[in-house]
C-alpha cells in the first residue's frame, strides 16, 4: 500500500489529507502524481515539495516501494 | 530537561530555554535569541488568529537536521529550536531559536542562518484568519 499526505492548503485543494493506493511492482511516483492529478485536476499545481518516507525528492521517475509515505506539500511557510 | 528541538502546541518560556542553553557550557560568551510571534495584521487585512499545521514527523527530523548544521558550521556551542503548531492570537509566541557561542559573531550568524533556513526547509504552514475569511500564508523573505 502506498499512503499519501496531503498537508495546509494542498489539503485544502484535495479535499482530503491523507489518500491509499495499491501498491504494485513497478510503480514510480509519476504513476500517483498522475493518479491524483486524474482524480483531481490542477490540485498539486501549488505544490512545490515532494518527500517519500519524510526525504525530499526531485525525479518523478523514482520506484516506489510498498509501504512508501508520499507527502505533496505547497511552499513553506512556518516560522 | 526539555529537548532542545520540539515542536508542540503549548507556549515556551525563553527564560527556560536560556537557561537550558547556558548550561550545556560553562564556555558560552554569547547567545543570541529569535522570537517569532503572531501580528494582527498582514498584507493589509486585520488578522484575528493565525493557524498553523505541520508534517510533523519530517518538520522535527528537518529542524534536528538544522540545529546540527548550525552548530557544526558556525562552531556553536549549542542551540535550541521550539515551533508552536496551533492556533494562536496576536502577540503569542510562534517560533524560539537560540544559538550559544564563545563569542558573539557566530551566536548572531547562526541564529539569523537558523530562521533562514527553518523558513525554506521546515515543512510547516500557517494560516491566516481574517474577518474576510482565512488565507494560507504565501511565504516572503
Amino acid at each position: 500500500m502506498i499512503n499519501v499526505l496531503f498537508f495546509g492548503p494542498v489539503a485544502d485543494r484535495i479535499g482530503q489529507r491523507e489518500m491509499r493506493f495499491e501498491f504494485s511492482d513497478g510503480m514510480t511516483l509519476h504513476d500517483v502524481t498522475h493518479k491524483i492529478g486524474m482524480l483531481h485536476p490542477g490540485a498539486l499545481s501549488i505544490v512545490s515539495f515532494i518527500a517519500i518516507n519524510q526525504q525530499q525528492v526531485r525525479d518523478k521517475q523514482l520506484s516506489l516501494n510498498d509501504n512508501d509515505e508520499i507527502a505533496f506539500m505547497a511552499k513553506f511557510s512556518g516560522g | 530537561m526539555s529537548e532542545p528541538v520540539r515542536i508542540q502546541q503549548e507556549d515556551f518560556s525563553q527564560d527556560a530555554e536560556i537557561a537550558a542553553l547556558k548550561a550545556s557550557s560553562t564556555r558560552m560568551g554569547g547567545i543570541a535569541t529569535f522570537l517569532g510571534c503572531a501580528r494582527d495584521f498582514s498584507e493589509g487585512r486585520d488578522v484575528s488568529e493565525i493557524s498553523f499545521e505541520a508534517y510533523g514527523s519530517m518538520a522535527l527530523a528537518e529542524m534536528n537536521k538544522l540545529r546540527s548544521e548550525a552548530i557544526s558550521k558556525f562552531g556553536l556551542l549549542d542551540a535550541r529550536i521550539v515551533h508552536r503548531v496551533t492556533t494562536v492570537k496576536a502577540g503569542d509566541n510562534i517560533v524560539f531559536i537560540a544559538a550559544g557561542a564563545e563569542h558573539r559573531a557566530a551566536a548572531f550568524d547562526a541564529c539569523r542562518w537558523m530562521i533562514d533556513e527553518l523558513k525554506q526547509r521546515v515543512p510547516i504552514w500557517k494560516k491566516e484568519i481574517t474577518p474576510q475569511g482565512d488565507a494560507w500564508v504565501t511565504p516572503h523573505p
